[in-house]
């Protein structure tokens, strides 16, 4: 069993044999799915393969029907996306969760406002939410000179993206999960995206990468899991010892002898 | 350099628009007619204005969560009627027949939010309906007829919340002293405090505020429950300024303090709220109110102009917010 981290400890996280179902709809069939310390797992599938909803589950935005989820061993019940953030899970989704009104200090902060003064005047501490904004902004890579106040809506996709990675990593989420983070982005933005996640894992994070395009999970992600028909069908794929046509082949789905060979 | 570029910053803020139109206006009505800003035509305008304005800035910090409530108008009547008519029968002294009246206006709007937060039901059909409910109590209960009113005479609350005083030779009523601390306090509520950052949250994406841990739900009612509360407010407020209770007073000003509250700056669809802006729509629609009746224009046309200040504050804002968006 791959369940174990390196030196045989519990992993991060660890998904045993989950199941979902939509009235008739399996959406998941006994997945089993887990990522360790420090680590980039990228999650693969074809649509409809029950990536979505296996980090919806996780992330805690639909129950489980059945199945059990452990942190570092413990086991948790995710009622909420509340109570998933509470864990140390963070999802980044496409449209990133931010408020495109409100400035990048006011979204990194949000729900979660340092206050100043008396506690009954319920005065946020402005002058530091932007001083933590500034370093986190330098921190994660974004190099114009952005100050804390710009709204969300005036940055680029990339820029969106790294503002919400920021804010999981400002709040020490041991797992940020990113859902299609380089979607619509250009070339450029998308090697930042790349960074910033890159940038996560080297300060103690661990991240599962989902993107349409395998070439970009390649190229950051230390493992490589790929989900069909709403099971985990290869959950050790290293992308260093694998190619694209390979994974591709294996998403696409072929037999389980072909997949053993491939995976071996 | 620098001087240009504070004006810029000016320029590109939402109340510089309205700004400049309140100041035309003023202009233009003065040109005409000298005694535009006489201090009793001065003194008359603000009596009022302040009534209704009560109401826009809490629909301010309402509509910038998302929400809006036509309720208010019908608030406004039904408060009066029902304190007064608590007094009157002796049931209540002034003094708790206004708190009575304050707690069940907030409980209205404690049910709009239920509906609109837990039911999910727009608060469009949820506020039209308890504008029909309040109305029509308000009308059954008095049998249509106005409540008598002038037994408050010289008592402590009534002088507190409209008594006048004069500064120099402009005649003022409390309800001025109310409506400035409202700004005040409801200003720092918006820009400064925590509650604020999850208003406009709650307007601009309620989900990811949800998933930050914010409760939409308790900011959304609460919001409710004020913006009744202060059309209550305002409607006794007016009420004992004028000596009437009418069951039927306050119809159609909900639309009336929408209209301020947009023209001032702040988004129908909510994310984006000015309590600044909304003073200037406040100003801006009362004073053209006065104003054209003042330079002669027949009253009935008053509504022409009131639309085509909406239109063209419309236009410029969403001009505004797109240059805004192509970053210039």
């Amino acid at each position: 069993m791959p369940n174990n981290g390196p030196n045989g400890s519990e992993p991060l996280i660890r998904m045993v044999n989950i199941r979902k179902s939509y009235g008739q709809v399996q959406a998941l069939v006994d997945a089993n799915f887990h990522v360790n310390e420090r680590e980039i797992v990228g999650l693969l599938g074809d649509n409809g393969a029950g990536k979505s909803t296996l980090i919806k589950v996780l992330s805690g935005a639909v129950p489980l029907t059945s199945g059990d989820i452990f942190i570092r061993g413990k086991k948790v019940d995710l009622r909420n996306t509340g109570d998933a953030i509470a864990h140390g899970i963070e999802t980044i989704y496409q449209d990133s969760a931010l408020v495109t009104q409100l400035s990048i200090a006011r979204n990194l902060f949000l729900g979660r406002e340092p206050l100043k003064g008396p506690r009954f005047l319920n005065r946020m501490d402005q002058a530091a939410m932007n001083d933590v904004a500034s370093g986190l902004l330098k921190k994660v890579g974004i190099s114009k000179n952005i100050p804390p106040t710009t709204p969300i809506g005036s940055l680029s996709g990339g820029e969106r993206q790294a503002v919400a990675i920021a804010r999981a990593m400002h709040f020490d989420s041991d797992l940020i999960i990113l859902d299609e983070p380089t979607n619509n982005l250009g070339v450029a933005e998308t090697q930042g995206v790349l960074n910033f996640v890159r940038g996560a894992r080297d300060s103690g994070h661990s991240c599962i990468f989902i993107a349409h395009n395998i070439h970009h999970v390649f190229q950051v992600v230390d493992r490589i899991v790929v989900m069909r028909r709403g099971k985990v069908v290869a959950d050790d794929i290293d992308p260093k010892k694998t190619t694209v046509e390979e994974v591709e082949r294996i998403i696409t789905g072929m037999s389980e002898a072909d997949i053993k060979a491939a995976v071996s | 350099m620098e001087n240009r570029s504070i004006v810029r910053k000016l320029i590109a803020r939402p109340e510089f628009g309205p700004f400049v139109l309140l100041v035309l206006e003023i202009a233009v009505f003065q040109t005409l007619n000298h005694n535009f800003l006489s201090p009793q035509n001065i003194s008359n305008t603000l009596a009022f204005t302040v009534e209704l304005g009560l109401i826009a800035l809490a629909m301010t910090l309402l509509m910038t969560s998302g929400e809006f409530d036509l309720s208010v108008g019908s608030v406004f009547g039904f408060s009066a009627v029902l304190m007064w008519t608590l007094f009157n029968a002796g049931v209540t002294s002034l003094e708790v027949g206004f708190l009575l009246t304050l707690v069940t206006a907030a409980l209205i709007g404690f049910v709009n939010g239920v509906f609109v937060t837990k039911l999910k039901i727009p608060s469009f059909l949820v506020t039209l309906g308890m504008l029909l409910v309040v109305r029509g109590t308000a009308l059954f209960v008095t049998d249509g007829f106005p409540q008598r009113t002038w037994n408050a005479e010289g008592n402590w609350l009534a002088e507190l919340l409209v008594g006048d005083f004069f500064i120099g030779p402009f005649r003022l009523y409390m309800s001025l002293v109310w409506f400035i601390l409202a700004i005040v306090v409801l200003g720092y509520i918006l820009t400064q405090s925590r509650v604020g950052n999850w208003i406009q949250a709650a307007g601009g994406n309620p989900n990811a505020a949800a998933a930050r841990g914010v409760n939409v739900t308790r900011v959304k009612i609460g919001l409710f429950m004020l913006s009744s509360a202060m059309a209550a407010l305002a409607g006794i407020i007016s009420s004992i300024r004028t000596s009437s209770a009418n069951p039927n007073s306050g119809t159609g000003y909900e639309l009336e303090v929408i209209a301020m509250v947009v023209i001032g700056g702040t988004a129908l669809m909510g994310g984006r709220g000015t309590i600044i802006g909304t003073v200037l729509g406040i100003l801006i629609l009362r004073v053209m109110r006065n104003g054209i009746i003042m330079v002669g224009v027949p009253g009935l046309a008053y509504n022409i102009f009131i639309g085509a200040i909406i239109l063209g504050m419309m236009a410029l804002h969403s001009w505004l917010e797109r240059r805004h968006r192509a970053g210039t």
